[in-house]
């Protein structure tokens, strides 16, 4: 048992991932307001670029730079932080391009509020359907 | 000259399009330029991609490998042409140039303005290379960028009309495509994590041997992987974004959509499932019957859902998440008839959803209405946009002699096979209800008296123009053409599927 503990505690950085993409997901699947949607997909993405870093880490490893100095010293992976450069990458352009659309949403509604929208398309709609007939 | 390109063309039919989509931006202001280019990258796409389909052909299944870079495997990222990669870059180079085609019509009109066009055509071209790159990928990594650009160039086609709908459709495409995509990135993240390679084979060959040591982790990347891919080509209680999205792009960007991307995502999902998993590895862990489920399920509920809808597009998008019902079934029957039959209909769906969706697009465009209800005698007002909606329906509903047929009928011989009662079943019944909410469109249209033309609201609608024209009768003709001699194309599914499941 105790040693399941240690186990456990040695782990910690996929705990904290996982707790951080549920905290992402829940935000995301739950919240109605546009910008709290977009910050949960990131607080997600996060998660998983945590569980890439500390996939590739190894407790008292040094960053791979071959030298003389660290000839005999493990090496940290670096591949996986790489990678996660480009999910950081992609990750921000998502984000762009969802805060320019909120940004065309606002101008066009005056709010935020994804229920707001709604409420106010459908007024627009029923508008539509009186001025037709 | 030939034996210089032969190496190369697996990378050329990603890289043509997505180098284009750069340049283009430059001779924004000289539309015809513009679509002059689009169309001539279209053709050249299609012309490598069925060049490289006859070399796959001719080599009996050994794939063209391209080592981005001049690093080799497992260090460098690899583009691999074998037969499934050479059918899917045939369907989407195939299904993509008649499109482009069909958008040269009235773009502009469509999506305001000639700016606004002109910013289309490069999100279609990154699609169209990005997809591409999604049939010849052989790395793990390297699908999750291509799913990234297909899902960021997908979200601002929907959101090319300039209308508040199409920007909301387009965040909510977003939201869950993104989340769909963070999934998979996990996914890919486990299997890293237990195999140390991004490398398809490799990793496949590792976790064939490794698995047992850590099947938690197998389970959860299995899970990612399944949940990710099934958000972003909406299988069924996963597809809430897919009708606003659909629906309220402009006609030539749902056809993509639709056709192509979709079926860039399940072909992606097939590659995890059956070249990094592995079919013994799915049925372990009983992915195959969740698939089946899954698959019955999106049918049953797709099919539902479209009869219920009046408007033509979201009709036409619903239809689309009981199709993919299809292919995710095809994929859990796990024989070679089955799979075979899936990749068929994968490629048959494409053309007719696409032939369907701008169909559709040129009726709404030429008589302003968007409902089914409203389109009586259509049929005798635009006779050869109503004559490919209608080849397509054949299609889609599996009559024999059109492309669908072909796809359902192995699709239905493979879940005999299984000797399970559920997927033959639900193969026949999906093919009635696809009638049902289909053939009501096509009665309307012929079988019933236009409304008085003298009504002011009812301009008289014809036919669209001449390139869009040529859009639906060439893809009317290969929803034909594929049903009446699918030989070449069926070949090359049976040798994929036969690849895949790793029979000798």
């Amino acid at each position: 048992m105790k040693e399941l503990f240690g186990k456990l505690i040695m782990n910690y950085p996929y705990f904290a991932a996982a707790i951080l993409f549920m905290i992402g997901a829940l935000t995301v699947l739950t919240r109605s307001d546009l910008l709290k949607k977009l910050i949960g997909i990131n607080i997600m993405e996060s998660a998983i670029f945590l569980i890439f870093v500390a996939g590739g880490n190894i407790r008292g490893g040094v960053a791979p730079l071959l030298s003389k100095a660290n000839s005999g010293a493990v090496y940290v992976n670096p591949l996986p932080s790489a990678l996660m450069l480009t999910g950081i990458v992609v990750s921000v352009s998502v984000t762009a391009f969802a805060l320019a659309l909120i940004v065309r949403l606002h101008r066009a509604y005056g709010t935020i509020d994804l229920q707001r929208i709604a409420e106010l398309r459908s007024e627009v709609a029923m508008d539509d359907s009186n001025h037709h007939t | 000259m030939t034996a210089t390109i032969i190496p190369d063309l697996p990378v050329f039919v990603v890289i043509a399009p997505l180098f284009v989509a750069f340049v283009l931006p430059t001779f924004a202001r000289r539309m015809r330029l513009v679509e002059a280019l689009v169309i001539l990258v279209g053709i050249l796409g299609f012309l490598g991609a069925l060049y490289l389909a006859s070399l796959v052909f001719a080599q009996k299944g050994s794939p063209l490998i391209y080592s981005l870079g001049g690093w080799q495997a497992p260090w460098g990222i690899e583009l691999k042409a074998g037969n499934l990669g050479a059918l899917f870059l045939l369907v989407v180079t195939g299904v993509s140039l008649p499109v482009s085609l069909f958008a040269k019509g009235n773009l502009a009109q469509e999506v305001g303005g000639k700016e606004r066009s002109a910013r289309f055509y490069v999100l279609y071209l990154l699609l169209g290379g990005a997809l591409a790159g999604m049939a010849v990928t052989n790395d793990l990594f390297n699908v999750f960028v291509l799913v990234e650009v297909v899902t960021l160039s997908c979200c601002g086609l929907v959101s090319a009309r300039n209308h508040p709908r199409a920007a909301e459709a387009a965040f909510k495409y977003l939201i869950m495509a993104t989340l769909g995509s963070t999934l998979v990135m996990g996914g890919i993240g486990f299997i890293y994590m237990i195999t140390g390679h991004l490398n398809m084979e490799f990793a496949a060959r590792e976790l064939a041997s490794i698995w047992q040591h850590s099947p938690h982790v197998v389970w959860m990347a299995l899970s990612f992987i399944l949940v990710g891919f099934g958000v972003k080509a909406a299988v069924f209680p996963l597809h809430v974004w897919l009708p606003d999205a659909h629906s309220t792009a402009p006609s030539p960007a749902s056809a993509i959509l639709s056709g192509l991307a979709v079926k860039g995502y399940l072909i992606c999902l097939l590659k995890f499932l059956y070249n990094v998993f592995g079919s013994a590895l799915m049925q372990e862990f009983a992915v195959d019957r969740i698939l089946v489920l899954a698959g019955a399920v999106a049918i049953i509920a797709g099919s539902i859902l479209a009869l219920s809808q009046d408007e033509l597009k979201r009709r036409l998008a619903y239809s689309t998440v009981a199709q993919v019902g299809y292919i995710v079934l095809g994929l859990g029957l796990l024989n070679k008839q089955g799979l075979a039959g899936t990749l068929f209909y994968l490629a048959s769906h494409a053309v007719i959803k696409s032939t369907l969706f701008l169909a559709a697009g040129a009726i709404i465009a030429a008589t302003g209405k968007k409902k089914v209800s409203e389109l009586s005698g259509i049929g005798r007002k635009m006779p050869l946009t109503m004559a490919a909606f209608t080849i397509g329906s054949f299609g889609l509903i599996g009559l024999p002699l059109f492309s669908g047929f072909v796809g359902k009928w192995y699709l239905l011989l493979g879940s005999i096979e299984t000797g399970k009662l559920l997927p033959t079943v639900v193969v026949i019944a999906g093919s009635i209800l696809c009638a049902t909410y289909l053939l009501p469109v096509i009665r309307r249209a012929y079988f019933e008296p236009a409304p008085d033309t003298t009504n002011a609201d009812w301009q008289d609608p014809q036919d669209p123009g001449f390139s869009q024209k040529l859009a639906l009768i060439l893809l009317a003709a290969i929803v034909v053409l594929l049903g009446v001699v699918p030989g070449p194309l069926l070949e090359l599914a049976k040798r994929a599927a036969v690849e895949l499941l790793l029979l000798q």
